[in-house]
């Protein structure tokens, strides 16, 4: 360890807590959270600096200090001061550096250094302050079957939450710290002997390729792991540990990043994002039956835009009668064409979810009232759209909003606006063409080995149990093959 | 890729072109058209559903219709001057009723037909009829106060006749070029009337009153021979022809029993023609009925009242039938029932013979027996009778 020792350390020849106290104050620019405190025992000075910004100042002074100042009274005192302050600090998490150098991120991860006169080790002991909002309720994946918890900024309770939930021991946390001047604590979470070791192990490298100053977030690290360009995300991410934990059983990887409340889970298929964290709480049909649904709205959102350009501009002859002179008669007077119509107004409701979104919730009220009255009615009144095209944009939007993604609906968003171009130019060939190149694209999407429209192509008779249609949860025997090859069985092993 | 994507865009361009583009609102929807002759030449009327009541906003059931007429040698002339007249677009894929006169029936509804087929934009499922006393363009203008717009009214005045009076098939285009195509059978074709003034039907005020002056209703069957107008049966044959072609779906048939009027409700009549041989055939007519109302005394209670007026029925029904062969036979030698179908399938031979002279020879000959066997099941809600005249 101590070859590791940087030069500015070396030249101390002994070590002098004030001055070591001095130079960790140098490093951090004079900053006003450095607190320290020099405490003579004796003639021999023991030093305790910690950063008072992410550090509990309380419980330093209730055993650092106090303990420190106890410890005058031991008779071997001269012996070792080190070894018995060590033994002495009431603390579960204490241990021993040698390398100073680690010292910054110990002191901004909230330890507290107790340096000795004399001694090149310095007793590191955690006195972390809780600068998180605690376990709350799920905001972003709301179920109404299923436990409420969720992941929140801490990375030890994001590990505790899965921990609790699976607690065999080969549920393996594997932790690398990513960001030079972040040194971000990222964990890969997998079970061993379910998950795919080549997989861990790829994600592993494609983690320590990065070469960044900073991750704060799940999601930056993201583009990362998938090398191939495509609109619709290829890595789910979630914030409700009880899907992670079942993605886990099914042998897939999870990544958690600290700081960051949104578990990566890894690989990801097409179809994770047509299913939700409670279809495993509820009646096998019902759920059939609810996925089927999510599908049908996948295609509506994708194509209904486009469909109605379509039989509208091009193929009238499709629609029946008295729809037909109804379109006609809500048309009249309206001087734009049907696909500006259709875009202005897509256009316009992307525009009103994204300030939707961004906007404080006590505002949201006001923006209802111009974004349904003002625009809906208004427009209509004055003839500058069809109510048509109010209900068309209206479906389309609906439908988009069941998936609990915001990547994967602006995915959605992307082909539903190329699906748009193809048929105002081409009509039903347009559309046609355009279904071609996108089935063309998705399917040729593959992450870890694993292809994005797997079970379904490559088809696998096993894993379409559950895929849209899903058995019965006693009857599902056998693990995807297309996550894991690893141990297939799920229940029933005995037989 | 990005390759591959550029090849199957220009190729899926090179498909197809904008020329089909057409907005909503640069169309006018034609759902009706109505062909009468003038002179030597054609008339046509055609009925657009889209155009837009003034001083409103657009919305479902606000829309106004309007007739234009040309005039031309042809059908597609007469289409070119409206053409000129309209200022959108005239679009034919939604004409839902077709209409012609008494004269268009007499020359032959083929010349006039093949512009029909031949347009690419119609379909062939439209109702075809034709117009009496009137012409052919005033049925479009009449307004009914049920319907939005004249065709839409005709139209449904088929739909709803569907059932009730088993006009269905009869009525649409198919079933008459079917018709006049297959070997040994002639077609027939639905007829259809203005009661009331025409000028006062055309108007608003037709809409708003709470009895309609005037209203268009279904008339009797027109023969045809071929593709040409040979009369008009009554009422009362035209629900005879409905039995004998098993189209007869709801039917009240009213006998007189004992100075008595009864009316007998059946839907479920069936009919069998069975070919005996070259020279003969026989109809059988099934089924059961109900007493739906008798205006007078009679025992219902007794089985063989009922059994009675199950007898009087089968005769009534037997001779009305044969009465109407007859007549079809002799007086409109047209083969609108199809024996002559029957012997084609059966006896080919035997058809070529007399293929040529079937209609007017051969067919008059044809000896036609008919078979009732129908009884009463029911005596409807009603055992008894409400008013009792027994002293």
């Amino acid at each position: 360890m101590e070859h590791n020792k940087k030069e500015s350390w070396d030249n101390m020849e002994k070590i002098k807590a004030k001055k070591v106290i001095e130079k960790i104050k140098k490093i951090y620019g004079d900053s006003g959270d450095v607190n320290s405190r020099i405490i003579d025992i004796k003639g021999t000075k023991v030093g305790c600096i910690f950063l008072e910004s992410s550090s509990q100042t309380s419980t330093i002074s209730d055993f650092i200090i106090k303990s420190t100042v106890l410890v005058e009274k031991d008779k071997n005192l001269f012996n070792n001061l080190l070894n018995i302050l060590k033994n002495k600090l009431f603390n579960c998490q204490l241990f021993t550096i040698k390398n100073f150098d680690e010292f910054p991120y110990y002191l901004s991860s909230g330890f507290t250094i107790i340096i000795v006169d004399g001694h090149n080790e310095a007793i590191i002991m955690e006195t972390r302050a809780e600068l998180d909002r605690g376990i709350t309720e799920a905001t972003s994946e709301p179920v109404i079957r299923g436990s409420k918890d969720s992941f929140t900024e801490s990375h030890s309770k994001n590990l505790g939450l899965i921990r609790k939930r699976i607690k065999d021991p080969n549920l393996w946390f594997d932790e690398i710290k990513l960001g030079k001047r972040t040194k971000t604590r990222t964990t890969i979470a997998y079970i061993n002997g379910i998950a795919d070791p080549k997989k861990v192990n790829q994600i592993k490298k494609r983690l320590e390729k990065i070469d960044i100053d900073g991750i704060l977030d799940s999601g930056n690290i993201r583009d990362y792991l998938t090398p191939q360009k495509s609109i619709f995300p290829q890595i789910k991410s979630s914030e409700r540990p009880d899907l992670a934990c079942q993605e886990l059983l099914n042998g897939k990887i999870i990544i958690l990043v600290e700081n960051s409340p949104f578990v990566l889970i890894l690989p990801t298929i097409f179809l994770d994002y047509i299913k939700s964290s409670e279809d495993q709480n509820q009646k096998a049909i019902n759920i059939s039956f609810t996925r089927v649904l999510r599908f049908f709205a996948l295609i509506i959102t994708i194509l209904t835009p486009a469909i109605y350009i379509a039989i509208a501009t091009y193929d009238q002859n499709t629609i029946p009668d008295k729809l037909l002179i109804s379109l006609a008669i809500q048309r009249e007077g309206v001087p734009f064409p049907t696909f500006f119509e259709i875009i202005l107004f897509m256009t316009v409701f992307e525009i009103l979810r994204e300030s939707d979104l961004k906007s404080p919730t006590n505002m949201s009220t006001a923006m209802s009232i111009v974004g349904a009255l003002v625009l809906g009615q208004a427009a209509v009144d004055a003839t500058i759209v069809s109510p048509i095209t109010i209900i068309i944009v209206a479906i389309t939007s609906i439908c988009s909003l069941i998936f609990q993604d915001n990547d994967f609906i602006n995915g959605i968003r992307f082909w539903r606006f190329l699906f748009i171009i193809a048929s105002s130019l081409l009509g039903v060939v347009g559309i046609l063409s355009m279904a071609l190149i996108w089935i063309t694209k998705i399917a040729s999407l593959e992450n870890l080995d694993t292809s994005f429209l797997s079970p379904l192509a490559p088809f696998d008779k096993e894993a379409n149990k559950d895929a849209i249609i899903k058995a019965a949860t006693p009857s599902l025997f056998k693990r995807p093959r297309y996550v894991s090859n690893e141990n297939l069985t799920k229940q029933g092993g005995k037989k | 890729m990005k390759k591959k994507l550029l090849i199957l865009i220009i190729l899926s361009l090179s498909l197809c072109g904008c020329k089909d583009y057409a907005e909503l609102n640069k169309l006018s929807i034609v759902t009706a058209i109505a062909i009468d002759k003038k002179d030597d030449k054609y008339e046509t009327a055609i009925l657009i559903a889209n155009s837009q009541k003034p001083q409103t906003t657009s919305k479902e059931g606000e829309a106004q219709t309007t007739v234009y007429k040309g005039t031309g040698k042809s059908i597609a002339e007469t289409i070119k001057t409206i053409d000129k007249k309209s200022p959108k677009h005239l679009y034919f894929s939604h004409v839902n009723v077709v209409i012609i006169s008494e004269d268009i029936g007499k020359e032959g509804f083929l010349k006039v037909a093949d512009w029909l087929i031949r347009h690419p934009q119609t379909r062939n499922r439209f109702y075809l009829m034709q117009v009496n006393e009137n012409k052919a363009s005033d049925i479009l203008k009449i307004i009914s106060p049920l319907e939005s717009f004249p065709s839409q009214s005709i139209a449904s005045l088929i739909e709803a006749n569907k059932n009730s009076r088993s006009i269905g098939d009869t009525a649409s285009y198919s079933n008459f070029i079917g018709r006049v195509l297959e070997t040994g059978y002639e077609p027939i074709m639905q007829t259809i009337k203005i009661n009331g003034d025409i000028e006062k039907g055309s108007g608003k005020e037709n809409v708003e009153t709470a009895e309609p002056k005037t209203y268009l209703s279904l008339g009797p069957l027109a023969i045809y021979k071929k593709d040409k107008l040979i009369g008009t049966t009554t009422r009362k044959q035209t629900e005879s022809i409905y039995i004998i072609n098993n189209e007869a779906k709801e039917l009240i048939y009213t006998i007189k029993y004992k100075d008595n009027y009864i009316n007998i409700f059946s839907n479920t009549l069936k009919t069998k023609i069975k070919l005996k041989s070259a020279n003969s055939a026989d109809i059988y007519v099934k089924g059961k009925g109900t007493i739906y109302e008798i205006n007078g005394n009679t025992n219902l209670n007794s089985d063989k009242e009922i059994e009675k007026i199950a007898k009087a029925w089968n005769k009534k029904m037997k001779k009305d039938l044969e009465k109407l062969i007859k007549e079809i036979q002799e007086n409109y030698k047209s083969d609108i029932f199809g024996f002559g179908n029957m012997i084609y399938k059966n006896y080919p031979k035997k058809w070529q013979k007399i293929k040529n002279n079937w209609n007017d020879k051969y067919f008059q000959k044809f000896k036609i027996t008919v078979h009732t066997d129908t009884e009463i099941v029911s005596t409807g809600s009603l055992t008894k009778v409400l008013k009792d005249d027994e002293e």
